[in-house]
């Protein structure tokens, strides 16, 4: 235990810092950092060096190399750059081709100008700046992604400097003119360049600058002599740092702080001056009596801490520097590089990976030489416990004195997060689960939220991966983006596991993963179609959330038609499917999983594709072979065209359906007799050939009708054209025409009841009683004669109706009786039938005053029925 | 506001709700004052989803029938066109659109397709050049509208057309979208029966949609034990049947169209002392039906022959009530009297109001012709001549009756028989097309093509033993007290109904034969449930079901599923879903071709 405060280094009298290594770079690095464009991206992310960054005239065998690594040192991309795409650059402002795809390489077309600045975007995607003012974008494997350029004012006037810079709305670049301008985007991934503001009287190059970001804008303060300059969009404005002390000639490096809150000062006179970003407020100062110009500075700080540090860099020596009178000085036995981080300061070498940071506070209170906080006792019971020593109790019983075994448990269960070597993490947790036994009611989840989320972050710092993140980045990070570098770095298996092990739900995690892995299997252009698809089908089965349809128009999009086909067959959303079928040409495909769909509307999209796409005929034979898609296009057509629907008709030999069209056709498209008679004539044949005898015939007997009222019109005048044959009977008897009304029925068979009822009807509407007396008396009514004295009756005529009441047969007389209101002959009748219902008939029919006898007369007879 | 459909074993407010909400939203999406364009087929079945004053509400002003050529002028920055997605509607938008934008201030058009927006549509609207116009175009996923506390219809009105006739399933599509939407509000449904080729295709498509809804898990704990889905071409003879329930009848004699009805109005006038009759109103009395009204809710599903003893039953409890008035000595009384006042008042509004329809529909039923033509009916039914021309059916041909009054006994006499002898059959249609002319040639064709009339096959009627094995006729009836929903016919029990009492129990393995005669297949479907939300029924606890009736189904088929689940012993509550609510004559109509 001793030993473990070892490498503690007091900044003043409240706050430790300590150094402790990450890794021992796994690289093979020939050259010194120093020759290198070096960028590393923040949150344990990768390392990019360009080598050779020099002129176009170097020998070829010295062309620009660009390198990438993990943190730990692990080389994940190498490529030359002369390899790197001829660029044209468009001719507006920030003309970018984004989201093409890799151009082929032609190294003879190099043209453009030597690199200038690397960084990495909040995506991990390296941004390189030429000096021509093009940003060409490679993914972490060296893949090229695209390119975009800076502006002609940049290309004009070449690239002094430049800065990648994240904001919360994305990473952003800055550019330093041969004009001593500045222009920038605050996000690559929505290009907007702005040009800053001139600064007045500018001559040469600023010593330093760098960009801020304040109230979500981005500015550039920049250092000219003794001046300092802040750039907004709109004004160039003079600042001036409270308390700076005087004598300063000039500012030789500026750092700001991660967060963007603070920022430090390093002045010719060898001075440190720290303040708050906005320079309103001087934090702190300090003099290294170092003049000569640091390489880097960097702010060393950890979120809510109150000490406030920076560390500054030169060749041999490194040195924290706060709020103290001494700094903490380290020796440099190599070339280094620093790192900002969240929490502190990553600085890796040729040889090693280091972090610099200030000891938390839980640790610090933990490990302090001769602590008696409460964390320090349990983990000293803890380990008496394990030394099986009576000790053990003491501690313990020291702790719940003080009632303070929940803050002592909640200490190591911290401090262990902080911990980057399993060994003292575990046994911090352990000396946290100790002290939770002898609590009833500690709350588990912090305790099993801290050992998943070291078990997360053990595995990731594995030196194969190598992302050193500390416990307070991870959690800024969020495990979601985590599994988003994972994936980047292909580490597929890795971001599955720990989305199991985490339970995450399966749509955020496991199958965004699987997806993910997909998508880049697809890419792997030396396995067969067959392979890709049975590999991702077998991973991703039918996971929830995973979109086959997303995978497959990937595929199509790196040319892999066919691979893209086997995976939607996979896509159960028809409504995904069938577009990027049509898209990939597999028109027919795309019919079939229309129909399988019963989406109806995407059957009909791909029919019109299919219409415009294919000849007829071939059209044609695509629907016959499909009933479903034949029968909604011929709905299609029966409103919107209706010789097409003939056509179809005739295709599949349907006669039936012919022949209704072509009478459909003779009242709807036909005003002429002789049209309507000539369709009605292609439809008969249509049914002949249907075999159905009956339409066939009727539809002839029409022809027949309609030349017929043609005729009567022609002769008598008047409305015969499309009344029925019974209508054309009744209009001839009503207009008198009896004789050519007998004819026609005859011609017609019309069947003598239905004759008799509607000679009836017109006569009785005709009022012609006598005409109708001679028709009842022509020979025996085939309806009976009920139905006369009931129309006679509707024509409110009782005289004639009593005639026909006599010649009603037995089984009517009653009713017929009562119709005209002979109810007592009526009671008579119904007596003499001995018929209770029909004595119940005229019972109803009998009214109070009148009838009264004729009603004590059925009682009676009906009471003698009964009786029997 | 609409209370009663919360009322059921199935809260359908839910649905409501959710169906209004998702209006709401869209309305909003569209900032500013708005005109709706309506197509006019939508107004009725909107009208029971959201009333004016909710569209007010959402600064809706004006309110237009979707018409040819130009829009009527209206002062509002939206435009929104609510239509169903059919081509035809799109060429009258465009023009709309066209010759806005030559006159006046832009407006902002939108459009929402109810129940479905469709590509077809889209690329219509894109070659008429107007696509670019619409800034909103969205669905209103309106399939299935809650008509009361347990009934559901899409009130599609060609679906049983489209789906036999013309073998377009669009609506189906939408039916399985519907009951998509029902398993997301009331949870997946673990038990799929159906019977029909039809039913089928929706289980199909629902299975099929789960599975593209997989990893959005529902969690909803399942209201529904099973759904049943039935083609209405299994049971092509009930629609043809009068209805001789109250609600039955009243949809036979004025249609009800959206839970409304228009009466002539002569039997509402006013009762005034000397007024002699003078003014008789001359605009039809429209009401509203639905089991929001109590009275209405007791007599809807009762044989009309049991509905008069009811009413003279309540007039004299409410003029008991009015008379309380006289007992009132207190203030406390006379003030507890006034209270119920309002309520006392409603019921004798609505005994009036049902006073007076049952007079009109009596003065139907005891019509000569009325009695005449149940009786035939009913032979038919019973199996009673079938196989031969019906002098009946003659005499109403020769006297020119309405054509669907023939055509629908035409229809319920060869589905009786399972088909006419070609003789019979041709006699028919010779005299059909003679008296009613050559032009309903199509309408037969469509009537054999939906197997309403055909010629019988293969020599053997098989309707007899349908009808003995599923005791489709049964010879005592109680009108008053019934004892079995063949009540609702005066002895004929509905087919449909009888294979879902029959599912429920003792289950369909008992009539496999029957249900092999019965056409289209049928089939059992599991959707296997997270062991979180199988249900564990506590005893006498019922079972409910859906029963979805694809292509139509009658008020008399509801009034014996709600008498099923009135049952003390039934075991099974019923809530119905359909594509439309039908009767006979808007069924027919429906399958007629006019083609001038």
């Amino acid at each position: 235990m001793d030993c473990y405060t070892a490498n503690w280094n007091p900044l003043g009298d409240s706050a430790f810092y300590r150094k402790y290594e990450l890794y021992s770079m796994d690289w093979d690095l020939k050259e010194e950092l120093r020759d290198c464009l070096v960028a590393a991206a923040p949150y344990g992310g990768p390392i990019a060096l360009l080598r050779n960054p020099g002129r176009k005239e170097k020998p070829a065998s010295a062309r620009p190399v660009l390198e990438i690594y993990s943190a730990s040192g692990v080389p994940l991309a190498s490529l030359l750059v002369s390899t790197l795409p001829a660029l044209r650059l468009g001719a507006g402002q920030g003309s970018a081709s984004r989201g093409q795809l890799p151009e082929p390489p032609s190294p003879l077309q190099w043209k453009s100008g030597p690199m200038v600045s690397l960084g990495w975007s909040a995506e991990e995607e390296l941004l390189c700046v030429q000096e021509d003012g093009v940003v060409l974008v490679y993914g972490l494997h060296g893949d090229f992604r695209r390119h975009f350029s800076m502006g002609n004012e940049v290309l004009q006037n070449r690239v002094l400097d430049a800065r990648i810079f994240h904001t919360e709305f994305g990473s952003g670049v800055a550019i330093l003119t041969g004009a001593h301008r500045f222009t920038l985007s605050a996000n690559v991934g929505d290009l907007k360049l702005r040009r800053m503001p001139e600064v007045p009287g500018l001559q040469s190059a600023p010593s330093c600058w760098t960009t801020m970001c304040q109230d979500r804008v981005a500015h550039i303060l920049l250092a000219v002599g003794p001046d300092l300059y802040l750039l907004d969009h709109a004004a160039c404005s003079a600042v001036t740092p409270p308390g700076l002390a005087p004598g300063v000639s000039s500012f030789l490096q500026m750092a700001v702080s991660f967060t963007y809150r603070h920022l430090a000062l390093f002045t010719d006179t060898g001075y440190i001056w720290m303040g708050t970003a906005s320079l309103k407020e001087k934090l702190c100062e300090f003099n290294c009596n170092i003049r000569a110009p640091p390489k880097q500075m960097v702010w060393c700080s950890r979120p809510r801490s109150k000490e406030r540090a920076v560390v500054v860099a030169w060749e041999r020596r490194l040195m924290v520097v706060g709020d103290a009178p001494e700094g903490i000085q380290f020796v440099l036995d190599e070339d280094s590089y620093l790192v900002p981080e969240l929490d502190g300061v990553r600085i890796f070498s040729r040889s090693t990976h280091e972090f610099l940071h200030e000891v938390p506070v839980a640790s610090e209170e933990i490990f302090k030489i001769a602590s008696m906080a409460p964390g320090a006792l349990l983990l000293e019971a803890q380990k008496e416990y394990e030394k099986e020593s009576q000790k053990a109790d003491e501690y313990l019983r020291e702790i719940q004195e003080l009632g303070q075994l929940p803050q002592a448990v909640q200490q190591c269960i911290e401090a262990a997060g902080h911990e980057h070597w399993p060994d003292m993490q575990k046994s911090l947790l352990r000396a946290a689960s100790f002290g939770k036994c002898f609590l009833d009611r500690f709350p588990p989840d912090s305790f099993v939220r801290m050992c998943q989320d070291l078990r997360v972050l053990n595995a990731i710092r594995d030196y194969h991966i190598g992302i050193p993140l500390t416990y307070s980045q991870y959690k800024q990070l969020t495990i979601q983006v985590l599994l988003d570098r994972l994936v980047l770095r292909r580490l597929y298996p890795l971001a599955i596991q720990i989305c199991e092990y985490l339970r995450l739900p399966e749509v955020q995690g496991v199958s965004r993963i699987l997806a993910h892995w997909a998508c880049y299997k697809v890419q792997q252009k030396d396995v067969s179609d067959e392979d890709v698809a049975r590999a991702i089908n077998q991973k991703l089965g039918d996971t929830p959330g995973v979109s086959y349809s997303d995978i497959a128009a990937r595929a199509y999009g790196c040319g892999r038609t066919e691979l893209a086909i086997k995976l939607l067959e996979y896509e159960p959303r028809s409504g995904e499917q069938v577009p990027l079928l049509l898209k990939m040409k597999r028109s027919k495909l795309a019919l079939s999983k229309a129909i399988e769909s019963g989406d109806t509307d995407l059957v009909f999209t791909v029919l019109l594709h299919l219409k415009n796409e294919l000849n007829r005929g071939d059209f044609f034979m695509t629907l016959r072979n499909q009933p479903m898609a034949l029968s909604l296009y011929r709905q299609f057509c029966k409103h919107q065209e209706l010789e097409t629907l003939k056509d179809l008709y005739n295709q599949d030999d349907n006669h039936q359906e012919l022949g209704s069209f072509h009478v459909r056709a003779s009242y709807a498209a036909e005003e002429r007799i002789e049209g309507r008679v000539a369709a009605l004539q292609t439809a008969a044949d249509a049914f002949y050939k249907a075999k159905n005898e009956f339409a066939a015939k009727a539809t002839e007997d029409q022809m027949r009708l309609l030349r017929l009222q043609r005729r009567l019109e022609d002769e008598l005048g008047g409305r015969f054209l499309d009344l029925s044959v019974h209508d054309t009977v009744t209009t001839l008897i009503l207009s008198g025409q009896n004789k050519r009304a007998e004819q026609l029925a005859r011609d017609f068979r019309i069947p003598d009841k239905r004759l008799w009822w509607l000679k009836l009807t017109a006569l009785a509407d005709l009022e012609d009683w006598e005409e109708l007396e001679k028709f009842s008396k022509s020979k025996k009514s085939p309806i009976g004669y009920l139905p006369f004295v009931e129309i006679c009756m509707k024509q409110h005529n009782k005289y004639e109706a009593k005639k026909y009441a006599s010649r009603v047969g037995p089984e009517q007389k009653v009713k017929a009786l009562l119709l005209v209101g002979d109810v007592a002959q009526a009671a008579d009748v119904a007596i003499e039938h001995r018929n209770e219902a029909e004595m119940s008939l005229v019972l109803s029919h009998c009214t109070g005053a009148t009838d009264g006898a004729t009603a004590d007369k059925i009682q009676r007879a009906r009471a003698q029925v009964q009786k029997k | 506001m609409a209370a009663h459909l919360s009322y059921g074993r199935v809260n359908l407010n839910v649905l409501r709700e959710a169906v209004r909400r998702e209006l709401r939203e869209f309305l909003d999406k569209c900032a500013g004052s708005k005109a709706i364009v309506w197509d006019e087929y939508l107004t009725g079945p909107f009208g029971l989803i959201a009333q004016y004053s909710l569209l007010k509400e959402h600064e809706v002003e004006k309110m237009f029938t979707l018409k040819g050529s130009r829009l009527p002028a209206a002062d509002v920055k939206n435009i929104i066109f609510v239509v169903r997605p059919r081509l035809e509607l799109m060429d009258i938008i465009s023009e709309n659109v066209l010759s806005e934008d030559r006159r006046g201030p832009a407006r902002d058009f939108h459009i929402l397709f109810v129940p479905r927006r469709s590509l077809l549509c889209e690329q219509r609207l894109k070659d008429l050049g107007v696509l670019g116009s619409f800034i909103h175009r969205e669905e209103y996923s309106l399939d299935l509208i809650p008509f009361d506390g347990d009934l559901l219809s899409m009130e599609s009105e060609g679906a049983f057309k489209e789906c036999y006739l013309e073998s377009d399933q669009t609506s189906l599509y939408h039916a399985a979208k519907g009951l998509m939407t029902l398993q997301a509000l009331y949870g997946t449904i673990p038990q799929i029966f159906g019977k029909g080729e039809c039913a089928r295709q929706v289980a199909n498509m629902m299975i099929r949609m789960k599975r593209e809804f997989t990893g959005s898990q529902n969690s909803i704990f399942p209201v529904f034990d099973n759904l049943l889905l039935l083609d209405r071409n299994v049971d092509l003879l009930t629609p043809l049947a009068t209805q001789l329930t109250y609600e039955g009848l009243i949809d036979e004699i004025y249609g009800i169209q959206n839970s409304y009805v228009k009466l002539p109005p002569e039997k509402f006038a006013p009762k005034k002392q000397g007024d002699g009759g003078k003014d008789l109103p001359t605009e039809a009395k429209k009401l509203q039906l639905n089991s929001a009204e109590e009275l209405y809710a007791e007599i809807r599903d009762k044989n009309f022959n049991a509905v008069g003893s009811v009413l003279s039953k309540k007039a004299k409890v409410i003029s008991a009530a009015f008379e309380e008035r006289h007992n009132a000595k207190t203030v406390g009384e006379i003030k507890q009297f006034v209270s119920q006042l309002p309520h006392m008042q409603a019921a004798r509004g609505s005994l009036a109001n049902h006073t007076s329809i049952a007079e009109l529909i009596k003065d139907v039923t005891t019509s000569e012709d009325f009695f005449d033509k149940l009786t035939v009916e009913q032979e038919f039914m019973s199996g009673i001549d079938t196989d031969k021309v019906n002098s009946y059916i003659e005499d109403c041909i020769a006297q020119k009756h309405p054509l669907i009054k023939v055509l629908r006994l035409v229809c319920l006499q060869s589905v009786c028989n399972s088909g006419l002898k070609q003789k019979v059959l041709d006699y028919y249609k010779r005299e059909i097309l003679q008296t009613y002319g050559y032009e309903h040639i199509l309408t037969l064709y469509n009537l054999e093509k939906a197997g309403l009339l055909k010629p019988q096959t293969g020599g053997r009627n098989t309707y007899p033993t349908v009808r003995k094995t599923l005791r489709l006729w049964m010879d005592d009836v109680n009108e008053q007290n019934p004892t079995d929903i063949s009540y609702v016919y005066s002895g004929y029990a509905p087919l449909s109904v009888r294979l879902a009492q029959l599912l429920s129990r003792p289950g369909w393995r008992s009539i496999e034969e029957v249900l092999r005669i019965l056409p289209g297949p049928h089939f059992e479907e599991r959707q296997p449930l997270p062991t979180g939300l199988q249900k564990k029924r506590q005893p006498g606890e019922n079972r409910v079901t859906l029963i979805f009736f694809l292509g139509g189904v009658t008020f008399a088929e509801i009034a014996a599923l709600r008498f099923l689940s009135q049952l003390e012993d039934g075991g099974t509550e019923y809530v119905i879903a359909t594509t439309k609510l039908i009767n006979g004559a808007s069924w027919i109509e429906s399958l007629m071709e006019k083609p001038f």
